[in-house]
């Protein structure tokens, strides 16, 4: 294998593939990168056999040919190569660079060593705009659960049917669900489960503009677009019936400020215990009551103004969880909606204007024992 | 320095008897001096065998219990005459038959344990006004505000008078250690060892401290004792010389704040007969290393059960589990995990230990010779976040609580066996086929 190519590109290609890179892993190989040179172009792949993400640079490739090398050692000598084309071969398992007066050798392992990325014919593929699957994975996977007891919770339910997607996330105490219009149509539907850390790639390495293709292959899902090639492994399984457990009569509502609703939850977070983060909210007309009471540690209590018009009602919270969902609430108002203290509570943005976002949290309260 | 301090009426006062320098400005002019002492018994496990077997363990000077004479487990306890040999507790017992093969070696007769810590717990209760059962052969007693009661007498009469009481009522010789705090009343107990009282009188805690190795001092592991070395600070003595700037630029604000307090004898903690629970867990060492990942499971199912009896038998429920494994070659790894919620059932907890066991094969599934399972972060009355799919957690449904719960009655009125996990099932009884070491 022997290509020359500028330095800006080598490095850009290999910090889009090195973030894919296992920190620590059993197996030396997923810690390199494989280069394959071919035609006027450089592939380079990286994977932790979970997610595997390649992508294409081009250069000048004199001899075709391909060889796995140190993917964090690489994009450390690249960031501190001169501006000039760097000329990368091989000799035997080694990876000569030369750039200027500087020349490196990194010992590699042959490609055959590799593991084999899936193959996904993208004949069939699903289109979708950068930007929507952007904001759907922005306001969804938080909520994913990192409990390995129940795995089918730690992926993002993505939904596609004709005209509108879906993403769906919870882990079993409070759940995220945002739709939008798909702009393609005549697609079959599909359901796919899908790791975080593959969206996370997807967000990292796609922009706003770009129109990704999506394409199933059994238990495989692509992306691409232009350059950039993403697979993951989905999880198998049946995802819970989340619609059945999503209330349509919670009829007390509230209307809140989100800063202000966040800040006084976060300074009763600080008083509650590290073990349940429970606070108390006491809704009455116009306000809400904020109360912690810790044994052992103390007490502290808040109030807001607030738009509530319904009975009274007193709910406990794991703090931690309604500051989650708070935080990927687009809209400054937010309303929150219940039915009865040991029941679903509903979070959705208060839109002004045309801009609605069908996007809900929930949240499941705590029980207060007191 | 120190006394010249005292006498300006400086905030830095450091005074025997006073635990900090807030508790030394405090209104009431001078606080009692605490009075603990620390009931430690001698080679308990090794009395104990010898009561319950007279004739064979009671006659035998070289006296191992724990493991098997085939070599598997560990000790439990060894006989002083056996520790002259070098034989100590946690070592191999193959190991120690090497060192002296000429000692009998007996397994720990467990209830017999429980029961005679309790006779001893029961005789000291009668003895001081607060006892805590630091663990099943540690006792610490706070015998504060007890000096009218005793006549003036001074400590160390109390701890002999408690010594040959404990002696007579229960047949077990034990070592008292006392000063004004615990820590210090237990480090006194080593030089108390065996059958002896030690006592440190108020205002020489710092240089019964001097006297003392840093490795001695509980809390001070070889990590600490390295980094200290490496800076020319070997005992109490050149420790207690270090400014504490110093240790805080060593080892950081809080490890180095701690370090001048502990080196000093300084311990706040009380006498707490009520004190809490904090983890239920048991562990086998296997008669043979297991290296199938069936039979490990089997093992940890079984486990599983003990903990959760024990658990819920203490009206708890608890948030960390915590998987333990020990290799042929002694090295040990273990995972833990904190669920959202709060586990109690069988089910839920067997969920979490299976997937920490497999994480920890999946590092390394070589032989197996010791397998734990641990429960913490108890909690009596525990807030029950409530869950989107049923149950409280993800990993445990109210359908697997109440399981549980019929299953403890079935037992309580049948017995241990008359329910079992099918995967158990045509299996012997956990006692026959296992080492207890």
């Amino acid at each position: 294998m022997n290509f020359t190519i500028t330095r800006q590109n080598l490095h850009a290609g290999l910090a889009a593939v090195s973030a894919s890179i296992p920190s620590k892993t059993t197996l030396p190989v997923l810690s390199n990168i494989l280069f394959e040179a071919r035609d006027d172009s450089v592939w380079m792949n990286g994977t932790d056999l979970d997610v595997a993400v390649r992508i294409k640079v081009p250069a000048d490739v004199k001899e075709a040919g391909s060889l796995t090398a140190p993917g964090k050692k690489l994009q450390e000598i690249t960031r501190e190569l001169p501006d000039a084309p760097v000329e990368v071969a091989t000799r035997g398992d080694q990876i000569e660079l030369s750039c200027g007066r500087s020349r490196f050798k990194l010992n590699g392992l042959p490609a055959d060593e590799f593991p084999t990325l899936p193959s996904i014919s993208f004949d069939d593929a699903w289109t979708v705009k950068g930007k929507d699957l952007h904001s759907l994975i922005h306001h969804t996977s938080f909520a994913v659960s990192t409990e390995e007891s129940r795995p089918i919770l730690n992926g993002v339910l993505w939904e596609l049917r004709d005209g509108a997607m879906r993403m769906v996330a919870t882990n079993g105490h409070r759940l995220a669900r945002m739709s939008i219009p798909a702009q393609s149509s005549d697609v079959p539907s599909a359901d796919f489960i899908v790791p975080p850390a593959a969206l996370q790639q997807v967000q990292r390495l796609f922009k706003d503009d770009d129109t990704l293709e999506v394409s199933r292959d059994g238990n495989h899902l692509g992306f691409r677009s232009g350059s950039a090639e993403i697979f993951t492994r989905l999880i198998e399984g049946t995802y819970p019936n989340y619609e059945q457990v999503i209330p349509k009569d919670n009829d007390k509502k509230a209307i809140v400020s989100k800063k202000l609703l966040e800040s006084a939850v976060r300074r009763m977070a600080v008083v509650a215990s590290d073990q349940t983060h429970r606070i108390r909210l006491t809704f009455e007309d116009g306000r809400v009551h904020l109360s912690v009471l810790t044994p052992d540690l103390g007490e502290g209590h808040d109030e807001l103004e607030l738009d509530y018009a319904g009975e009274a009602l007193e709910i406990g919270f794991n703090a931690n969880y309604l500051l989650e969902v708070l935080k990927y609430m687009p809209t400054e108002e937010v309303c929150i909606a219940f039915k009865a203290p040991e029941r679903a509570a509903t979070i959705e943005p208060v839109a002004s204007g045309g801009d609605a976002m069908d996007l809900l949290c929930l949240v499941m309260p705590l029980r207060l024992l007191d | 320095m120190i006394s010249k301090q005292v006498e300006t009426g400086n905030f830095f006062i450091l005074q025997s008897g006073r635990d900090s320098p807030a508790s030394a400005v405090a209104s009431n002019p001078s606080p009692p001096i605490r009075r603990i002492l620390l009931v430690d018994c001698d080679a308990f496990y090794v009395q104990v065998a010898r009561q319950v077997d007279p004739e064979g363990a009671g006659r035998a000077p070289l006296l191992i219990v724990g493991g098997s004479a085939s070599g598997r487990g560990v000790v439990t306890s060894a006989s002083y005459e056996a520790r002259k040999h070098g034989v100590h507790s946690a070592m191999p017992t193959a190991h120690a038959l090497r060192l002296c093969p000429q000692a009998t070696v007996v397994p720990v007769p467990r209830d017999a344990c429980v029961g005679k810590s309790r006779e001893i717990r029961e005789a000291l209760v009668e003895l001081a006004p607060a006892v805590q059962a630091a663990s099943i052969d540690e006792f610490y007693l706070d015998l504060t505000g007890t000096e009218r009661l005793f006549h003036r007498e001074p400590l160390e009469a109390t701890a002999h008078r408690i010594r040959t009481e404990v002696l007579q009522r229960t047949g077990i010789s034990v070592s008292i250690g006392g000063a004004t705090r615990r820590l210090l009343a237990k480090l006194a107990t080593s030089r108390a060892k065996p059958a002896g009282v030690h006592v440190v009188p108020p205002g020489s805690e710092e240089a019964f401290m001097a006297t003392l190795r840093l490795g001695e001092i509980p809390g001070v592991g070889p990590a600490l004792l390295a980094l200290l070395e490496a800076r020319g600070v070997v005992t109490v003595r050149d420790a207690l010389a270090v400014q504490p700037e110093w240790l805080r630029r060593w080892l950081g604000e809080r490890r180095g704040d701690w370090l001048h307090g502990r080196i000093r004898g300084i311990d706040t903690s009380e006498v707490d007969p009520d004190e809490e629970r904090k983890s239920i867990s048991t562990e086998r060492t296997f008669r043979s290393d297991i290296a199938d990942d069936e039979e490990l499971e089997r093992r940890l199912l079984r486990m599983v059960g003990s903990v959760g009896t024990t658990l819920r038998k203490s009206g708890m429920k608890a948030r960390t589990v915590t998987v333990k494994l020990r290799d042929p070659s002694f090295r040990t790894r273990q995972h833990s995990r904190t669920v959202p919620g709060v586990l109690e059932s069988d089910a839920g907890i067997h969920a979490v230990a299976r997937s920490l066991l497999a994480g920890l094969r999946a590092e390394d599934a070589g032989s197996v010779r010791l397998l734990g399972v641990g429960l913490s972060g108890l909690q009596e009355d525990a807030v029950e976040q409530l869950g989107l799919f049923g149950g409280t957690t993800e990993v445990e449904s109210e359908r697997d609580r109440t399981l549980s719960r019929v299953v403890d009655g079935i037992r309580a009125r049948f017995g241990e066996d008359s329910v079992r996990p099918g995967r158990l099932m045509g299996e012997r009884s956990p006692r026959t086929d296992e080492d207890d070491g």
